[in-house]
């Protein structure tokens, strides 16, 4: 009765998925899966034709070079999916980013307060404080996370311009700079990809085989259910956002490690990519699915795009921009797709 | 087949016509004529006759369920009849959309206002028709005169450039419905309309109501408070089993005969629906297990104080809005008491969050399903999440999960019986199976279930009520509370009847009649 599965999306599915036969088993694990296949599929054929278009992607070092400029974006995403599973945002992790770093360099130069490396941990709690005001007041007063967040932006971005006097730092601990540089590797793996895998399946570990974890998920699926259920759900979601700035203020760490100083006036654009990272991995945004697997897929796939898109030939380098965006937006769709075709599924049961 | 019918051009000259001369002043403005109306294999309304007189108010009652809210939507142009027809100002009609019957000049106030909170008073009354200047831009000055003259002619003392929201309930109910009338409405259908206000706030209701009356409005007034009905209404018409019963004048009305009227006296459905009577047991002399005393909320209830033992079943009727609701959120811990007490097992506890509430073994069963369950994760997750902390000692192992979910699945018996089904899967009753069976992990000592069977099929019905007797049998302090009072009169050992936000009567070893709970409702 079924003449083809659909490799497409939209209206044909639909109708094929209330029907009952062999491939409709298949069909409906496809669907009941949509929220990882349909990045997967995307990881594949990008991987597949970068390594067909272009002679340099599939080299050790390109490979090496996807690795390390993923990896402080990886361990800002592990935070933010934990807010966008609770049905929250945090824009303010590119400036506590930025903060931290700039105030680890700060210690370590110690001009004024001189802690030296102790100045790594010391910046991390002040991140982690900057998570707790944000939770506190998101969760317990009632701030909107968005504009919440978004005041949180302007005051870390001022602070790290205040705390430098505007001007870059040059000098970094030098544990940063190991971690940070492409040259430290084990096995050929560097070592700030292995730290950011570490951060990730951390990440994982704490969502799925965690109580805190389920807490999470269910409170972002339905807060007032959860809420009903006995969860604490204010103290859940202010956890989320400490682990968010956390996971920030880590990432800020790699990111001066990488360039060997730490500049007040950059890595704004880590919002962007991390949040794109995410929710290209299929978490949603309103809360309750997606995870750590999703986060890694979109991950590895905004880390591929971006530098495949580098080595195409016969692009305008000025162009790229765009491509990137143009291609990002297809992915989405891609995944806003899939999901219309799981929810369908979901319902017709 | 539920199209329009006549055309404007054709019908509005008649009715200006029909209005000075032909027909007699007492016709109806309204009349429905045997109209039938079925969903799938249920008649919702069976071969019911309403007529509204021209400047009259007209009481509509019945218990839940017996089609009040369906010949609200048939008049309102939400569905349409599947027999009979709907005669407006002498003339055949046929209302497929809700504008068409607002176009004719029905108008409707439900229960939830459907009024933009922050903007002016006078904004509101002119929601989508603003004045407008040459310039097309809104005409600000004389829209809030206009309102001004429009509120006052109503005898409505509201400032119009106030935001909606800084007025009560009851206020805000007035601006709605001086909206409804300056649109156009002639007819207006006010659905259970005193359910949340105060009584100085019923009666400036029913001041407004009798004001547009003496304009030559024609009213029909839905309610569950019988005593509101008859304090306002000209003539009350009693529906029973989607039949009407009677159209009856006001006059030597009693609360007693509507109830009479409304739940009857056939044999076939006397044991049905327990207006013969049920026998309460004495009270157990049990120490209590739940003591509540003196327990207010500003604005939802006051005074409240009662006590379950364990191994009863205490019953807790009222009418929506009775405040039932907002007590049992108190005592879960979802909302702080303004002032009260509360003993568990004779200490003092003060839950302050759900959590707590839930660790000193108190579990809380929401009316409300979206607030029960998680429709796109699984069963199993619904079922564990209230009990992870005793059922988890470090990492969360799912096969431990579908383990003790399995068997509370079994025990409960939801259908299909397979824990990794999305719970969204499940039919109405089966998600209550589920959401009961959240509370079974670890067994509760006090459990309080809001309208356990509400939306729940026969079958699932007598499960999840034998469940609940067989909980009582292990102990547990059960409360039930509903708005029907046939489930507590059949579970309950003790009933206490709540009417607008206090404890009316309580009863126990003594035999109760659902007329006698409904009086005091």
């Amino acid at each position: 009765m079924v003449q083809e599965m659909p490799q497409g999306v939209g209206a044909p599915l639909v109708d094929h998925v209330t029907q009952r036969s062999g491939k409709q088993a298949a069909l409906n694990w496809a669907s009941r899966n949509a929220r990882l296949l349909a990045p997967l599929v995307t990881l594949i054929s990008m991987f597949i034709f970068f390594s067909l278009v272009t002679d340099v992607f599939l080299t050790t070092q390109n490979l090496q070079n996807i690795v390390t400029q993923i990896a402080p974006i990886a361990v800002a995403a592990t935070g933010v999916t934990f807010v966008l599973l609770c049905a929250e945002i945090d824009l303010s992790i590119a400036s506590v980013a930025t903060f931290t770093g700039v105030l680890a360099a700060w210690f370590w130069v110690g001009d004024t307060v001189s802690l030296g490396a102790w100045g790594i941990p010391v910046a991390i709690l002040i991140a982690a404080a900057i998570g707790m005001l944000n939770g506190y007041l998101v969760a317990f007063v009632g701030i909107p996370s968005f504009m919440m967040t978004l005041a949180m932006l302007t005051i870390g971005r001022g602070m790290s311009i205040f705390v430098s006097e505007g001007k870059p730092i040059f000098e970094v601990p030098p544990v940063l700079k190991q971690l940070g540089s492409v040259s430290s590797q084990i096995f050929g793996i560097p070592v700030i990809g292995l730290f950011a895998l570490v951060v990730l399946l951390l990440g994982e570990f704490v969502l799925s085989y965690t109580k805190f974890g389920r807490y999470v998920y269910m409170t972002g699926a339905n807060r007032e259910a959860a809420e009903m259920s006995g969860v604490n759900t204010r103290q859940v979601v202010m956890l989320s956002l400490v682990i968010s700035a956390v996971t920030a203020g880590l990432t800020g760490l790699l990111f001066i490690g990488r360039l060997s100083s730490a500049n007040p006036s950059a890595g704004d654009d880590i919002l962007i990519s991390t949040i794109a990272a995410v929710v290209l991995g299929g978490t949603s945004l309103f809360g309750g699915e997606g995870g750590m697997r999703n986060t890694i897929l979109g991950l590895l796939i905004f880390g591929i795009l971006s530098n495949g898109l580098n080595l195409l030939p016969n692009i305008p380098i000025t162009f790229k921009l765009a491509l990137q965006g143009i291609v990002l937006l297809a992915a989405l769709l891609l995944n806003v797709f899939a999901l219309r075709i799981e929810r369908v599924q979901t319902r017709s049961e | 087949m539920a199209g329009p019918t006549a055309t404007d051009s054709a019908d509005r000259p008649t009715h200006l016509l029909s209005t000075d001369s032909g027909r007699h002043v007492t016709d109806p403005i309204l009349e429905l004529r045997g109209v039938t109306k079925r969903f799938g294999g249920a008649t919702a309304l069976d071969n019911v006759d309403f007529e509204l007189l021209p400047g009259e108010i007209h009481g509509l009652v019945g218990e839940n369920g017996v089609g009040k809210s369906t010949l609200m939507k048939i008049l309102s142009g939400v569905h349409s009849p599947d027999e009979g027809e709907i005669v407006l100002r002498g003339e055949v009609v046929q209302f497929s959309t809700p504008a068409e019957s607002k176009a004719r000049g029905v108008g409707m106030i439900y229960q939830e206002l459907s009024c933009m909170p922050s903007l002016s008073v006078a904004e509101n009354v002119y929601l989508g028709s603003q004045p407008t200047t040459r310039s097309g831009l809104i005409d600000w000055k004389s829209m809030r005169r206009d309102a001004d003259a429009h509120l006052g002619a109503l005898g409505f003392d509201i400032d119009v450039t106030s935001p909606l929201r800084s007025l009560s309930l009851g206020g805000q109910q007035l601006v709605e419905i001086a909206r409804v009338v300056f649109s156009g409405a002639s007819i207006i259908v006010l659905d259970e309309p005193t359910s949340a206000l105060s009584p100085p706030e019923a009666k400036r209701l029913f001041a407004a109501m009798h004001e547009l009356k003496a304009r030559g409005a024609s009213l029909v007034f839905i309610s569950h408070f019988l005593e509101d009905v008859l304090a306002v209404s000209d003539r009350v018409t009693v529906l029973k089993n989607s039949r009407k019963v009677a159209t009856l004048p006001n006059e030597g009305l009693t609360k007693h005969h509507l109830i009479q009227m409304m739940i009857g006296r056939d044999a076939e459905t006397l044991a049905e629906s327990y207006e013969g009577g049920v026998t309460l047991l004495p009270a157990s002399t049990a120490s209590p297990m739940l003591e509540v005393e003196g327990l207010s909320l500003t604005g939802s209830f006051t005074d409240v104080s009662f006590d379950v033992r364990p191994g009863e079943i205490l019953g807790i009727f009222g009418n929506l809005g009775a405040g039932m609701t907002e007590v049992a959120r108190v005592l879960f811990g979802r909302d702080r008491p303004t002032s009260g007490t509360l003993r568990l097992g004779g200490k003092p506890v003060a839950p302050k969050t759900t959590r707590e509430a839930k660790r000193h073994g108190i579990a809380y069963l929401s009316e409300n399903r979206r607030a029960t369950i998680f429709p796109r994760h699984e069963i199993f997750k619904n079922i564990t999440l209230a009990h992870l902390d005793t059922i988890v000692s470090g990492i969360v192992r799912q096969p431990r999960e579908v383990t003790i979910a399995s068997e509370l699945v079994r025990r409960t018996g939801v259908r299909p019986p397979s824990p990794s089904l999305a719970a969204g899967n499940l039919s109405g009753g089966n998600q209550q199976k589920v959401a009961l069976a959240k509370w079974l992990t670890v067994q509760p000592k006090v459990l309080i279930l809001n309208e356990p069977t509400r939306g729940v099929d026969v079958g699932a019905k007598r499960e999840v009520l034998d469940l609940i007797k067989a909980l009582r049998a292990e102990g547990v302090a059960v409360i039930l509370i509903s708005t029907e009072p046939e489930t507590v009169l059949a579970e309950a050992d003790r009933i206490l009847v709540m009417a607008k936000g206090q404890i009316a009567r309580e009863f126990s070893g003594e035999r109760v009649s659902k007329d006698l709970l409904m009086s005091y409702a």
